[in-house]
């Protein structure tokens, strides 16, 4: 029997896991083979689609910065991301303050429950 | 006596030795300095793995300090433990051993990136004080010592986090750190002196075996959770985190992670082995599984948007920490019920464990390869980089290990860990899990955009010149890689041998007590 990571509830089995893996790949490599064979590297088959333009020369023109990654989420959780703002002010006194609310806090909690 | 009865001291002297020689081994030149730092970083490792597997071996290990016989806890007479003891359960040394791998993997990262500054032979002695300081965290079986420990592991701290001193917000950083941290240490010799005063006793073991539950040891416990909770990062206290892990240098920021992690084992040793059975009700259980799910949530939250590379490993930092509070926060909800304990305590606190040791690799791996980009481009700003996977392959290839690990990608060993704590949080409540489920989703979408902005795409002509990656800086890299796929292809092994020894041994107070007070308790 292969070694198993049991929770109680189900198990784990990384070599399972591994042998759909190699399948996987299998069936992908297979789909890709079956692609068109008439693609010669080195040829203008190489070169950039960019909407019919001109590709710009540096490739900083070209890339999505990490800012606009997930600029639907970021735009539709901003009253959120506003508020952890002020909350992460980087002020040293309001961050000592927030730990002693806690403190006094998770006390009372211990002490009158 | 053997000399194996020696190794926990020798944990200690080791680095210790090492932090004061540094000075004088950087007297005979650069190749001296760097060979020295390698040697003891290499034989610090190796003392931590036959500590491991001596505990495996024989059980806990106790070491008394400054006594007649190292072994000998209560001499003739005695009803309680003075001396300092140092007390490795198995616990202890499998958290020894992820320490002391981060700490050698730095080492060798450290070589290269920081080899273009000055001042590297204080930079190498706070490097060992700060390994002397987590190690000694982790293997004191003495409250007042945890507490000196602390300390030393937060001075050195605070000087590497301010290491580039001319950096504004460098200094800046280590100064929150600094006024938080003392704050929080102030905290717990305050707890000590309490609980020294109404038992007499530092010593967790003595002091576990004769905890009764009063208004006394409610407050310590209080400001022993609190200020340990500040150190290890969980909410509302990470503030701190972000700035003075993105500040410090790649390789003190990979240690920090656990270094953060000695303050977590410091909550689970206090809330198990000194506090345990006598506590009355789950105020604390809970308070750990809600910090959990709460540090989880937001920190994920907060990297989403991050486009500074280190800020968000960090916020991720706090975020993983999440999953070990909770994991753990359920064993000791259920700690006074053996049936619930057996079905699925035990296996919540299995995941938020071996979580410590995977977090401690693959964090540690990401925040070195945040450094290598660093060091390549010159910038933290993701929004500068692109293309980077073409100059080095390597760098990229280890990057994609550690963030499938964190995401908690199946094959992955952050797989292994998570599935444990989602399966035994489930029986708590659906909700618990669905937040784990979803900041695993989450830290998935952060590491993708950074793969994305950082190595893929076209390059960027600022770029051109990038540096190439060191040899020592990959062997460091390399390390913690090399570690993550052990966990990840054999999960099992690790389970059997580093995480359920580990897990029992945080469970067995009577253990961990008995091995200090043996027949007088």
């Amino acid at each position: 029997m292969w070694p198993k990571v049991v929770s109680g509830f189900g198990y784990w089995d990384i070599y399972v896991w591994l042998i759909f893996l190699a399948i996987a790949c299998f069936f992908t490599m297979w789909l890709r083979n079956t692609g068109r064979q008439d693609y010669k590297e080195g040829t203008y088959q190489d070169e950039i689609y960019f909407s019919g333009n001109d590709v710009p020369e540096d490739g900083e023109d070209i890339s999505v910065p990490a800012d606009s990654a997930y600029w639907g989420f970021t735009k539709f959780f901003r009253p959120y991301y506003d508020f952890m703002a002020l909350f992460h002010n980087g002020l040293a006194q309001d961050y000592l303050g927030y730990f002693v609310v806690f403190i006094a806090i998770l006390t009372a909690l211990i002490v009158f429950i | 006596m053997n000399w194996q009865a020696h190794l926990p001291a020798l944990l200690l002297a080791v680095p210790l030795l090492g932090a004061f020689a540094t000075p004088l081994f950087s007297l005979g030149g650069k190749t001296l300095r760097n060979a020295w730092f390698i040697v003891v970083s290499t034989f610090v490792f190796l003392i931590a793995l036959a500590l491991w597997h001596e505990v495996s071996v024989s059980g806990i290990l106790v070491y008394v300090m400054g006594g007649e016989n190292f072994a000998l806890t209560l001499p003739s007479g005695m009803k309680y433990p003075v001396r300092i003891i140092l007390e490795i359960d198995a616990l202890s040394a499998f958290m020894v051993l992820a320490g002391s791998i981060t700490s050698m993997a730095g080492a060798w990262f450290t070589l290269s990136y920081m080899d273009r500054f000055t001042g590297i032979s204080r930079f190498i002695s706070l490097y060992f004080l700060l390994t002397v300081g987590m190690l000694g965290m982790m293997v004191t079986g003495d409250l007042f010592n945890f507490f000196v420990f602390i300390e030393i592991a937060s001075v050195a701290s605070y000087g590497l986090v301010a290491f580039w001193r001319d950096k504004p917000q460098a200094v800046e950083a280590s100064f929150k750190y600094m006024l938080l941290s003392q704050v929080a240490a102030m905290l717990v010799l305050l707890a000590v002196g309490f609980l020294y005063g109404k038992y007499n006793v530092l010593n967790m073991g003595a002091l576990g075996s004769v905890m009764q539950m009063g208004l006394v040891e409610k407050f310590a416990l209080a400001m022993l959770f609190s200020a340990l909770a500040l150190k290890c990062g969980a909410f509302p206290m990470y503030l701190w985190i972000p700035d003075a892990y993105a500040e410090a240098p790649a390789s003190v920021s990979c240690l920090l992670v656990t270094v953060s992690q000695a303050s977590l084992y410091g909550i689970f040793r206090v809330a198990f082995s000194v506090y345990g059975l006598s506590m009355t009700n789950s105020v604390v259980a809970w308070a750990m599984i809600v910090l959990g799910l709460l540090s989880m949530l937001i920190a994920v939250s907060m990297a989403v948007v991050q486009h500074e590379v280190k800020r968000l490993m960090s916020y991720h930092a706090i975020s993983q920490t999440g999953y070990m509070l909770l994991g753990v926060g359920i064993g000791l909800l259920v700690l006074a019920d053996p049936q619930a304990l057996a079905e699925y305590g035990f296996t919540a606190i299995k995941g938020g464990v071996f979580h410590i040791f995977n977090h401690a690799m693959y964090k540690g791996l990401l925040f070195l390869t945040a450094g290598t980009l660093f060091y390549m481009t010159g910038t933290r700003d993701l929004n500068k980089m692109g293309g980077l996977i073409r100059k080095s392959p390597i760098t990229a290839t280890m990057f994609l290990i550690a963030a499938a690990a964190i995401a908690g990608l199946p094959p992955m060993n952050g797989y292994a860990s998570k599935l444990l704590i989602y399966q035994s949080s489930f029986a708590i409540h659906p909700f618990i899990t669905v937040v784990a489920l979803v900041t695993s989703v989450l830290t998935l979408a952060s590491f993708v955009k950074v793969f994305q902005t950082a190595f893929l795409g076209p390059e960027h002509k600022a770029l051109v010149n990038a540096k190439k990656v060191p040899a020592t800086m990959i062997i460091g890299m390399g390390m913690l890689t090399v570690a993550i796929l052990l966990l990840t292809f054999f999960p099992t092994w690790a389970l059997s041998n580093l995480v359920e020894p580990a897990a029992k041994a945080l469970v067995d107070q009577a253990g961990y007590i008995a091995a200090i007070m043996g027949g007088a308790f």
